[in-house]
């Protein structure tokens, strides 16, 4: 549809990933969430709200035939996970801190890889 | 830390909190699969529910069923943890092994067919995971 959305794909999925490869790091050295890390997550949180605005924005426009419930289901989930696991992550600073933000970023990476089929399917 | 600060249940004396250490990452793990399973039940529901409504209900099910779990382990409220805990097990079981029996039944993917395949045995493993978990913060003495 568009030629941004597969180059935030890329982006989005390679910066979950990365932020999960962190927190793993963080896991074997027996380290609790940093603050830096929060930070980083919520750097992606602001990529992921321009996302849903962008693909909001395009099927406003009329271009870009996608399931509307399944697709906004899956954007608004994928919204969810970070703001969440960084408050859980946060209430307790152990090691498992860092365990939940990696299956928080593993999650996000794999929620855009569904959101890039739903929509490239459509 | 304790339970007190965290604002959680009154935690039981000489056990540990359900949601500490390990059981964070589990509590992760439960709301996750709480969110999954449910948003995705009620769209299949409300998108083609006539479809497979047998299918449909059930992942909406249980989708509510580890939502409990996960405020349930989130909140060390023990007794609720263990109800929903033992009936997600069996769940998984009973809809595993039916829909292996009956695939007629099973015209599309719960989260529990095929004992959790779909979901990368997650949903197998959790309930599991769960009564492990509830048995290892027990006050040693019993309660």
């Amino acid at each position: 549809v568009a030629g941004v959305i597969p180059l935030l794909v890329v982006v989005v999925a390679a910066a979950g990933l990365a932020l999960a490869g962190w927190a793993g790091w963080f896991v074997a050295r027996d380290r609790a969430v940093a603050t830096i890390q929060l930070k980083w997550g919520a750097a992606l949180e602001v990529l992921l709200v321009l996302q849903a605005l962008w693909a909001g924005g395009l099927l406003v426009m009329g271009r870009g035939d996608v399931s509307g419930w399944l697709f906004w289901g899956y954007v608004v989930t994928q919204l969810l996970i970070l703001p969440l696991a960084g408050l859980w992550a946060t209430a307790e600073r152990t090691r498992w801190s860092s365990a939940v933000l990696l299956v928080a970023g593993l999650t996000v990476a794999f929620l855009e890889f569904r959101l890039w089929q739903i929509w490239a399917w459509a | 830390m304790t339970a007190d600060e965290t604002g959680g249940a009154p935690t039981i004396p000489g056990t540990r909190p359900t949601y500490s250490g390990p059981g964070r990452l589990l509590v992760a793990a439960y709301g996750l699969l709480a969110l999954a399973a449910t948003a995705r039940g009620v769209f299949q529901l409300t998108d083609h529910g006539d479809e497979a409504p047998l299918a449909y209900a059930l992942s909406v099910l249980s989708g509510l069923i580890y939502g409990v779990a996960t405020f349930a382990l989130a909140t060390d409220r023990r007794r609720l943890a263990w109800v929903a805990v033992l009936v997600e097990m069996a769940g998984v079981l009973v809809v595993g092994a039916a829909s292996l029996a009956w695939p007629q039944d099973f015209p599309d993917e719960t989260v529990w067919s095929h004992f959790g395949q779909g979901y990368g045995w997650v949903p197998l493993v959790l309930p599991f995971l769960g009564v492990w978990w509830l048995v290892r913060t027990r006050a040693r003495d019993g309660q």
